[in-house]
């Protein structure tokens, strides 16, 4: 199977379903000519013409106020948000419009958008540009809301989202652009709501998304050479969660400690502790649910303290030591 | 009121000072802002003014003592005033100083606890009094605090805290429930004496000590044993029995049965028991209270038309209950042959399924072991037992006028199910009983 990058499976992902799929377009700022900020949609332009690569002005509410009209009339947008953080600008759109629109029409609407945005920090990009805003889109109902943290996922999440009847954010991790991953060739999608087990373990159930992942794998992995095997548990979509891929794993091994970048106050690691109490899990536990988020902190500009304000291999060792030490 | 002298804090970051030197003795009079002593800061020597004119007394400190500002250091008194006899750490001190543990006491010369405020921080946070944590003689600092932490995280044996709860983790509960190990019997290996699930693991499942170190001959409880144990304890559960007691007079069934006894002999057949001639009466005394003799089966309460009288016996490894069927159909001489009958072959082993079934009321009479009264477990799926006590002479008061005579008296226990038979009901039967125990000519017409 071929290795691509993060950022290759997702092109290969909208370019497959534009030639699959006439209705399917791009709209976004620096999509064309400049190929994204990131380079995600390079050389589309050539390919598909001004008509599906759709450059805009810099007004985020705009763009996607567009594209969920086009949705609505039977198109399939692709939107590109530069950076997640522009998409609180974009709130009233997202959130009033596409997420109720199905609701509030009784069914007779559907807004078939996907919102590709880039999150997370470790780019020196700063406050504005840096953050992990997951748990806001997971707050409102009627989106839903992906975490692809390898290409494999990308790819086959990405064609799931662009078919999905409904508003997608399809959330990037900036830093994860560059990794390379094993993705076939064809076309493949991975369902909504099905969790991943990205590494088996007995000892300790981490939940955690993105960049996070590949951060408790490495850590994992280092911990097996003394005999402590770690499960890595990778929901891919918040929204709709698979609980059940959860708390089957924490009934298994008895602790959970959750990893987001996302900061800590009424993140999502709360929401994970929640389903695992509630469930038949608790009766498992064997010692505090713990979790290790960012700080609770606006993403900072200089490096050292950039790399402190968010979880680092290092503090994922430290807390599953702890837990497993019973020093909570 | 005497007017607390405390060490002042004159800099900012200031969270101690030295005694310097005493510029007034205990006892001498002093005036308002007069110097009262010298203290030393990390930075100056200042001196401290008496905040009050009056007596100086109680001084708590002397020269050399490290003491943490706002700390009473001793007392002004007005003509007159004394200052209680109360200990130091009972006066009312600053928040601040609770930190600094106790104040030492004067007389032993003792310095203050010293420590680092970074020290006195994680005290704090930790939750730890200042004073417990061993300094060796010099500044408490972090590092002591935490190791002395760590020391009492380690030495925590018992897992249960002031709140009397057991500290365990859900597994440990999950896995205590499952295993029946209590888990006041284990010993918690995580934090604070925390209870983990491989602690529970751990620990072996408690044996009574009965079955473990003692010497004892151990009988299965299997077939005719394993039984009764099951319809008994079915019966004790399931039925909320309620147990009424009354005594008879028997004289005149003693003449009765010597009178039924001349009449057997002549005709050739058995001694007839008392038991025998207590089945009969119980007879009619059902006869008459027909929820006495009923079941109670899916809800519904079967008032017997027949009467069919179980006989508690013994035999070598239990206890069976043959049946007189019909007895109130039977003579008293046929009953007693049935009963003689009945009793030998349940000592041999050789009663028939039938002779064991369809009872409606059954009789446990251990009178003839000087017990006399006792309450005995319906025999399910009957609804009444009556347990008989043994015959004994009692001095009684036998008509209006007290007279007291001395009278064969046997008691009788009537143990009923709650759920179909009401106080009432039974206090009617061994009303009928008692009548028909103390006139038993009813039923020779």
């Amino acid at each position: 199977m071929p290795e691509i990058t993060y950022l290759e499976a997702i092109r290969t992902a909208l370019w497959d379903e534009m030639k699959r799929d006439e209705r399917v377009f791009i709209i976004g700022e620096d999509i064309g000519r400049y190929g994204g900020a990131f380079g995600v949609t390079h050389g589309m332009l050539d390919e598909f013409g001004e008509k599906r690569i759709i450059e805009t002005p810099i007004s985020e509410p705009s763009i996607i106020g567009a594209a969920i009209g086009a949705a609505l009339l039977g198109m399939r947008p692709i939107v590109e948000i530069m950076f997640m953080d522009f998409t609180l600008l974009t709130f009233d759109q997202l959130g009033n419009q596409a997420a109720k629109m199905h609701y509030m029409f009784g069914g007779k609407a559907t807004v078939p958008m996907v919102v590709r945005m880039p999150s997370g920090s470790g780019t020196g990009a700063a406050a504005q540009h840096s953050q992990s805003l997951e748990t806001l889109l997971m707050h409102m109902p009627g989106l839903i809301v992906v975490t692809p943290s390898t290409p494999y996922d990308a790819k086959g999440l990405l064609l799931t989202a662009i078919r999905d009847p409904n508003p997608v954010c399809f959330i990037e991790h900036k830093v994860l652009y560059k990794s390379k991953g094993e993705v076939p060739e064809g076309e493949y999608t991975i369902p909504f709501g099905v969790a991943d087990v990205k590494r088996k373990g007995t000892d300790l159930t981490i939940v955690s998304n993105g960049i996070m992942i590949h951060k408790s794998i490495a850590v994992a992995n280092r911990l097996a050479q003394e005999g402590i095997e770690v499960e890595v548990v990778d929901p891919r979509t918040m929204v709709p969660l698979d609980t059940k891929t959860i708390i089957d794993s924490v009934k298994k091994t008895g602790k959970l400690l959750v990893v987001h970048e996302a900061c800590e106050t009424a993140g999502w690691a709360g929401e994970i502790m929640a389903v695992v109490s509630s469930s038949r899990a608790f009766d498992y536990l064997d010692a505090p649910m713990r979790r290790l988020t960012g700080k609770n902190v606006p993403i900072p500009y200089n490096r050292v303290l950039e790399r402190a304000a968010v979880p680092q291999e290092e503090d994922i060792e430290r807390e599953i030591r702890a837990i497993l030490n019973g020093e909570y | 009121m005497p007017t607390p002298v405390i060490m002042p804090k004159v800099d900012m970051d200031q969270e101690k000072a030295t005694i310097i030197s005493w510029e007034k003795k205990e006892g001498d009079a002093v005036k308002q802002d007069e110097t009262l002593l010298i203290v030393e800061t990390e930075k100056v020597a200042i001196d401290v003014a008496s905040p009050a004119s009056g007596i100086l007394a109680a001084i708590q400190f002397q020269p050399g003592d490290v003491v943490p500002v706002a700390t009473v250091i001793a007392h002004i008194l007005k003509p007159g005033e004394i200052l209680p006899g109360i200990p130091l750490e009972t006066s009312p001190k600053p928040v601040d100083v609770q930190d600094f543990g106790r104040t030492p006491e004067n007389k032993q010369g003792s310095p203050a606890v010293q420590a680092s405020p970074l020290a006195l921080r994680v005290a704090r946070e930790l939750g730890i009094n200042i004073h417990d944590v061993p300094s060796e003689n010099r500044k408490v600092s972090k590092e002591d605090v935490e190791a002395y932490a760590a020391s009492l995280k380690s030495s925590v044996g018992t897992t249960e805290n002031v709140t009397g709860k057991i500290a365990a983790t859900p597994a440990a509960r999950r896995i205590s429930e499952e295993t029946g190990i209590p888990l006041d019997s284990i010993r918690g290996s995580g934090p604070l004496g925390r209870i983990q699930a491989d602690d529970v693991k751990r620990t072996k499942k408690p044996v009574p000590s009965s079955t473990s170190d003692r010497q004892a001959e151990i009988i299965p409880l299997s077939g005719i044993r394993a039984k009764i144990a099951q319809r008994m304890q079915a019966s004790f559960q399931d039925a909320p029995h309620i147990a009424e007691t009354v005594e008879a007079d028997i004289s005149r069934l003693e003449d009765t049965r010597a009178h039924l006894n001349e009449m057997a002999t002549l005709k050739g057949k058995g001694k007839v028991s008392l038991t025998a001639i207590l089945v009969k009466l119980v007879a009619w005394a059902l006869e008459n209270n027909p929820y006495i003799n009923s079941s109670l089966i899916d809800e519904k309460i079967y008032l017997w038309r027949e009467i069919n009288i179980g006989v508690a016996t013994a035999i070598e490894n239990g206890l069976i209950v043959p049946v007189v069927h019909d007895a109130n159909k039977l003579s008293f001489i046929e009953t007693a042959e049935r009963i003689n009958d009945l009793g030998r072959r349940a000592r041999e082993g050789k009663l028939e399924l039938g002779e064991v079934q369809r009872g409606t009321f059954t009789i446990s009479n251990l009178g003839m072991y000087g017990i006399n009264q006792f309450r005995a477990i319906i025999n399910p799926p009957e609804n009444a037992i009556l347990a008989v006590g043994a015959a004994v002479r009692k001095p009684i008061v036998i008509d209006n006028r007290d007279t007291i005579a001395v009278r064969p008296i046997i008691s009788f226990t009537l143990s009923a199910d709650h759920r179909v038979i009401d106080g009432v009901v039974a206090a009617k039967f061994l009303a009928d009983l008692v009548k028909v125990v103390e006139h038993p000519e009813i039923l020779l017409e």
